[in-house]
């Protein structure tokens, strides 16, 4: 055989070997799920443990024995839908209507700002979201409360509110931006104002991109663990009122998971499961929305028909545009407050003894050990993750035919997984990974863990770059005599680089900013400095949660929070500042 | 190892295409329907026929670009000299040996050097000297050495479109090829870059084999020793340009070339 022969099918069966890790990891979590689940569901019954309302776990339970506790998670149902209901109608609205002033209404020098500022906030970790909500929201709500505690519906839905805003307002700006401009054009050639056009044209053009943002949104508001823990009470209640201590699933799973008996794991495993349904009929709801253009044309205009002479006769374009620049003051404050308080309480207590000293006891804390823990992590992790879903990509962008119904199943399943909730990737390591390295936390198995969770991120957006590289090139390659690999490594994935690298850099932010993962699988006290990879750990995020629960250590949870901020910020920027580089240098000076 | 790439250098290609009684089939759609054709050596031999004629796709097959393309399936036999090549010839052999351009410039995201070293660092080829060599001496064949010199370390991509689509001629030039196909080179250029296109195909045919796609009938006239007229996937009429423009022998090259349809 030519060598190289040799070469073109040692890659491919790299790629393709890459391919199955991946696709094995995504099976292993469902397998996960599903068979640590069922034993649960047989012993407490599925309709007993989706709409039983008492739940009063027992550790001592085992599958063989009666059950003496009882296990009914309805009331964390009802709660989770609660509090994102509480988060679209605060994130929703507000990010709909920041995006449409963003793209429409305001000055072009204020747009670039807003720009850069919603990018960067997207990333910030959302046990800051939390902390906020816990020192300042939550004083302030209490105000207001017959029991003087703040917490409840209304601060979860403002935190979570808050949270899901940059990610809302920058998706549905994007897709207000592709309208043509001839839409626009179109409108006012008829007559109409600047605000007719915009909202009675551009926006309901733009409505299949504006409503998955929302639906993106809410996928994220019930996945999301530390900053409800942080605001939300936790006692297991209806929420009833807005000041009311409830309880979601999400804060369900991490509360007990540290001292769980056998059925109480199953069960919070199987709480896992009901948070998978609920993603799943978001991603199913995604997919109808995102098909939609398709389907039906004249039903959709029909509908717009009657909802523009609505629109007419209540003037909603003046109240739209009054709304726009509203959402966007509220928006901006909240954000910027947010910004504020983390710098404002946290450099007056920053000090080289807490940020590099060495961790003795709990009275010289340090949090030296956490950042060295944090880059480790993101070294293992990954190391771990980019080969893999890199090469995956490759395999299932340039190796497998168009149309092929395997792939097309690979490519739903990496979709899920995408959307799963980090909490059950914490489930899933816990009982892999944390038994596979010693039965004991450490910081293996919690890189490992994440490592798994970043798989379909860094596997959808490398993917993503690998499509955006023009077939003319391939081709170009190809007419040269080259081979495949060779086409691979020279020409499509250099072109595909900017992509690339900020799905890395955005990688390594959400490995900082992640912690519900790492808690059970990693470590959760702030310990002395870690000797090595098996031993267990805290990482930024997780040290900020531990420090801020407890009342002692207050200025230090401040100074950690900036620390934090600082840390995703910079791979922010560095993420856009390295791919507008790599992009420039790609496409060359213009003359 | 060496020796055999030099093995590999012994499959000689000649420089003239006979193909016999080629068909081909996208799926269920047939594109070429019976076409056999002698196209001489060092000549400029131009196929012209309305969209969608099977003129682009028969040009692929030399190449066999069309082996890229899904459900697609060729009958008939296809030589190179006296070489078959839809037999056991290496694929990526032949296409070092027939260059292709393509109909929009497609110039990869480097250096206009690395664009031009790309064919032959493919083949193995890693020292300086000889790539500088090589580059240079692309670059003058496709006469831009004077005009890129001095920008050899810049983006392909900053260049203006005749100047990537003559860089991609000077690529192609680089694997040392003894044919050049091009598929409607100037399609996407302006009149000035079409004409230096065509200067500097009449200057490569000293050396190499031309067949170039075109919708432009005038620049066949212009520049074809021989001319190719398609229609729905036949080949109508063939032979000396200058033959087939003022005296066609069937009625549809006629009415084609007069522009009564196309």
């Amino acid at each position: 055989m030519e060598r190289s022969d040799v070469k073109e099918k040692f890659y491919k069966i790299l790629f393709a070997f890459t391919a199955i890790i991946c696709i094995i990891a995504v099976i292993a979590i469902f397998v996960f799920l599903i068979a640590r689940s069922i034993p649960a569901f047989g012993k407490i019954g599925f309709f007993e443990f989706v709409f039983g309302k008492d739940w009063y776990p027992d550790y001592r339970d085992t599958y063989d024995g009666e059950l003496s506790g009882s296990y009914g998670v309805f009331k964390m149902i009802v709660g989770t839908l609660a509090a994102t209901c509480g988060s679209i109608i605060v994130g929703g609205v507000l990010g709909v209507f920041t995006a449409v002033f963003i793209s429409k209404f305001c000055h072009k020098r204020l747009k670039k700002v807003f720009d850069v500022v919603i990018n960067l906030l997207a990333g910030v970790p959302s046990v800051i979201f939390g902390f906020f909500g816990m020192k300042v929201l939550l004083p302030m709500l209490g105000v207001f409360a017959d029991n003087g505690s703040g917490s409840g519906v209304l601060a979860v839905s403002l935190v979570l509110g808050l949270m899901i805003l940059p990610t809302v307002v920058s998706l549905s700006k994007t897709s207000i931006d592709a309208v043509p401009d001839s839409y626009y054009e179109g409108a006012r050639a008829l007559g109409a104002t600047h605000e007719q056009a915009v909202f009675g044209t551009v926006v309901p053009a733009a409505k299949s991109g504006i409503t998955a943002s929302i639906i993106l949104g809410i996928g994220r508001s019930i996945g999301e663990t530390m900053a409800v823990i942080m605001v939300a009470g936790n006692a297991v209640n209806y929420p009833t009122g807005l000041f009311r201590s409830f309880r979601v699933l999400t804060a369900n799973v991490v509360m007990e998971m540290g001292y769980a008996g056998e059925v109480q794991l199953g069960a919070l495993i199987a709480t896992g499961v009901v948070l998978l349904i609920f993603i799943f009929f978001v991603n199913v709801l995604l997919g109808l929305v995102t098909n939609k253009k398709k389907k039906d044309r004249a039903s959709i205009k029909r509908k717009n028909a009657f909802l523009s002479e609505l629109a007419h006769k209540i003037k909603i374009e003046k109240i739209g545009r009054i709304f726009s620049y509203i959402a966007a003051g509220v928006a901006a404050a909240g954000l910027v407050s947010i910004i504020a308080f983390v710098c404002i309480k946290g450099i007056p207590n920053l000090s080289a003894k807490l940020l590099f000293g060495k961790f003795e006891t709990l009275s010289t804390i340090s949090i030296f050990p956490s950042i060295v823990a944090t880059l480790i992590t993101i070294v293992i992790s990954l190391l771990i993750a980019i080969p893999v879903g890199v090469f995956t990509a490759i395999f299932l962008n340039e190796y497998t035919k168009k149309g092929s119904k395997l792939v097309k199943a690979i490519r739903s399943a990496i979709d899920v997984l995408s959307g799963i909730p980090s909490i059950v990737y914490a489930l899933f390591g816990m009982v892999t990974f944390v038994v596979f390295f010693g039965n004991k936390t450490s910081i293996l198995a919690g890189s490992c863990t994440v490592a798994v969770m970043l798989l379909p991120t860094v596997v959808k957006s490398t993917e993503e770059s690998l499509k955006s590289v023009s077939d003319s090139l391939r081709e170009g390659s190809y007419a040269l005599g080259a081979g495949k690999v060779r086409t691979i490594f020279k020409v499509v994935l250099p072109s595909a680089l900017p992509g690339i690298m900020s799905a890395i850099i955005l990688s390594m932010g959400r490995v900082v900013a992640e912690s519900a993962p790492f808690m059970y699988t990693m470590g959760s006290t702030l310990s002395p400095m870690p000797n090595s990879v098996l031993d267990s750990g805290t990482t930024l995020a997780v040290a900020l949660y531990k420090l801020a629960g407890e009342g002692r250590y207050v200025d230090q949870a401040y100074a950690t929070a900036f620390v934090l901020l600082v840390i995703v910020l910079a791979l922010n920027v560095l993420a856009q500042v390295l791919s507008n580089k790599l992009d420039k240098k790609l496409k060359g000076r213009k003359k | 190892m060496k020796n055999k790439r030099k093995e590999e250098k012994q499959t000689e290609f000649g420089q003239n295409i006979s193909v016999k009684n080629a068909e081909l089939w996208y799926g269920d759609f047939k594109a070429l329907k019976n076409v056999s054709i002698e196209i001489p050596e060092r000549k400029i031999t131009a196929f012209i026929g309305p969209s969608g004629c099977g003129k682009s796709t028969f040009l692929k097959c030399f190449n066999r670009m069309n082996n890229l393309v899904e459900g697609c399936r060729i009958t008939g036999e296809f030589r190179i000299g006296d070489v078959d090549i839809y037999g056991k010839t290496d694929v990526n052999l032949l296409r070092r040996n027939v260059g292709m351009v393509f109909q929009k410039p497609n110039p990869f995201p480097m250096s206009v050097y690395d664009n031009v070293a790309y064919g032959p660092r493919t083949l193995g080829i890693k020292k300086h000297a000889e790539l500088d060599e090589i580059v240079e001496k692309s670059l003058r064949g496709a006469s831009m050495w004077e005009e890129l010199k001095d920008r050899l370390g810049k983006s392909a991509l900053g260049l203006s479109g005749g100047q990537q689509q003559r860089l991609c001629i000077a690529r192609a030039l680089a694997a040392n090829p003894k044919i050049l196909l091009m598929d409607e080179p100037t399609s996407a250029l302006d009149p000035i870059s079409t004409g230096k296109i065509e200067e500097l195909a009449e200057e490569l045919k000293k050396e190499i084999t031309i067949v170039i796609v075109t919708h432009n009938m005038q620049q066949a006239t212009r520049i074809a020793d021989e001319t190719a007229f398609f229609l729905l996937g036949e080949l109508i009429e063939y032979g000396d340009t200058e033959k087939v423009f003022s005296a066609p022998a069937d009625k549809r090259t006629e009415n084609y070339i007069t522009g009564r349809f196309g």
